[in-house]
């Protein structure tokens, strides 16, 4: 196993940006070159509400199934080759996945970071699905220190999963605040995976035409950052993946989900405007100067309720007088509905006119309701629009058969006192801490 | 920059963007890419404003914005507070996690000055 050398910068990969991210990405970060952690990102806000829907199903589920999957195909490669492997998997229920990954009998040393769940210290969202502070990155570097060939935590940030790393690594301290703002936007630049790599990126076919990437269809790599002991980094991929690390590719990561200037976590308070960006080589992007000030004195909890109903019809209106048969549907469906039923029509805008295609020549009109009642969002809704089908403007037709109503979930972000949070490591030995 | 050199172009002729969730609210990221001039960027900060978002995201029009300068990635974050209801699992708009949202705004016609183009 690679001790920490911190005259050597940590080489962290990552090969998940959410749940349901390339499955062989374990394996193609595994092979395609050296690293000392490889870290994965599986969590979204929308994740935490599909994960509590399946607690609801099966209580002992609750964590990113595909990461099990991933981990049974490359945990004895990993263990081989020494890398470790950080990640989020663990959901809602780290502590099970754990107990899973024991069960594969791979002998690696497994470690969970768990006490995110704060649904019972909540006042303010009785009955919520989910509530889970975002915590940080000592846990996991406590972990590692501790030996752990593998850690799984519940709702961390995702930029914590590269921080705890870089923290055990270099021995940082909470004092360490412009290493630790270096390390949350290293972690923030590779959390989403081939997002950092030409994935999703604006200027992909400008990078084709200058040369920079041979050729678009080859599967993009994942990302890496070499992230040095006073926080600045290098981003990077392994050789020979597609794609490309530029300044424009970092960027783009950069500006992804946002808000002020100052990036919250719950280590460090990061200040974007001192980021500098400079290309070294082909592939090779520095990141340098980022300063950071004290962390926020609060956590943020990510809150899914349960919020109702939703269903939808997409009508489709074709050639001319297009205004005119959209006015008339919509007074035919509007008299149909009760008025108290909450609902929206998408804006639409007509197609240029003589389109050679059907299609071309076509414009959806799409109708959302939302209820409380299960029913009122069903037949009680479908029927009534259905049975225009002979009897409203000429062309009538819809995309697709009456649906059955989706139960949807509410994303409510709120902040809750450290000191209500036991933010807890569960070691290899067995033993736990909780991290303050 | 006299207005006489300046063409209608879509925005994406010379700016990047990406777009996100978060809850709620959406951010779209502009900024000029390497390469191009830095006048580009002293062009894009003064451009963006409220009232430009609101005119070229007529959705936008009755939410609260918040414009973030970030003159050192050369460029802005636009955050549109509400844009998406209470999250993408209510799905209230097309598009619920805004992903594309960066795109419809490259897409947008606005009078760029040629000398930024060449």
């Amino acid at each position: 196993m690679r001790v920490p050398d911190t005259k050597q910068p940590i080489r962290i990969g990552n090969c998940s940006g959410f749940y349901g991210d390339r499955i062989s990405a374990m394996r193609e970060m595994l092979e395609g070159g050296p690293l000392d952690v490889l870290t994965g990102d599986y969590l979204a806000e929308l994740t935490m509400l599909i994960l509590g829907k399946d607690t609801m199903r099966e209580p002992e589920t609750g964590y990113a199934k595909t990461f099990l999957r991933q981990a049974q195909d490359c945990l004895g490669l990993a263990l081989e080759k020494g890398v470790r492997i950080v990640a989020n998997a663990g959901g809602l229920n780290p502590g099970g996945l754990a107990e899973a990954l024991e069960k594969l009998g791979t002998g690696a040393s497994i470690a969970y970071v768990d006490g995110d769940d704060v649904r019972d210290r909540l006042t303010d969202f009785p009955g919520a699905l989910t509530a889970n502070a975002y915590l940080g990155g000592f846990g996991i570097a406590r972990a590692l220190e501790a030996g752990a060939d593998v850690v799984v935590t519940g709702r961390v940030t995702d930029a914590a999963v590269v921080m705890g790393p870089a923290i055990w690594w270099h021995g940082w301290t909470a004092e360490d605040l412009d290493p630790l703002a270096g390390a949350v936007v290293a972690g923030h630049v590779i959390e989403c995976g081939t997002q950092a790599c030409g994935g999703n990126f604006a200027g992909l076919f400008d990078a084709v035409d200058a040369g920079l990437v041979a050729d678009p269809q080859e599967p993009f790599g994942f990302p890496i950052a070499e992230i040095a002991a006073d926080g600045s980094c290098v981003i990077t991929k392994h050789p020979g993946t597609g794609g490309l690390v530029s300044v424009d590719t970092v960027t783009a990561q950069l500006f992804y989900e946002i808000q002020g200037a100052d990036y919250l976590n719950p280590d460090v308070t990061t200040d974007l405007t001192t980021i500098r960006l400079r290309q070294l080589e082909r592939d090779r992007v520095e990141i340098s100067g980022v300063r950071g000030s004290a962390a926020p004195e609060k956590l943020k909890v990510a809150v899914n309720e349960l919020g109702g109903w939703r269903n939808q019809v997409e009508f489709v209106i074709t050639g001319l007088d297009l205004e005119r048969k959209a006015e008339l549907l919509q007074a035919q469906v509007e008299a149909a509905l009760p008025a108290d039923l909450r609902r929206s029509w998408a804006p639409w805008r007509a197609p240029a006119a003589d389109s050679p295609t059907e299609e071309g020549a076509a414009v959806l009109l799409r109708l959302t309701v939302w209820s409380q009642d299960e029913q009122a969002v069903g037949r009680a809704f479908t029927g009534p629009a259905i049975e225009l089908v002979l009897a409203s403007y000429a062309g009538f037709h819809v995309t697709a058969p009456p649906g059955k109503p989706s139960a949807y979930g509410v994303y409510r972000p709120t902040y809750i006192s450290r000191d209500l949070v036991e933010h807890t490591v569960h070691l290899p030995d067995g033993t736990t801490e909780v991290i303050r | 920059m006299s207005a006489s050199t300046s063409t209608a172009r879509p925005l994406g002729d010379l700016v990047y963007a990406r777009s996100g969730d978060k809850g709620g609210d959406a951010n779209i990221g502009l900024w000029i890419p390497a390469g191009r001039p830095d006048a580009a960027v002293d062009w894009l900060l003064s451009l963006v404003s409220v009232d430009w978002v609101r005119q070229m995201l007529p959705e936008a029009a009755g939410l609260d914005i918040d414009l973030v300068p970030l003159p050192n990635l050369r460029g802005i974050n636009i955050v549109i507070h509400g844009i998406l209801g209470a999250g993408v699992a209510e799905g209230v708009r097309f598009d619920p996690q805004a992903k594309a949202i960066g795109e419809w705004l490259r897409s947008r016609y606005v009078e760029i000055p040629g000398e930024l183009l060449s």
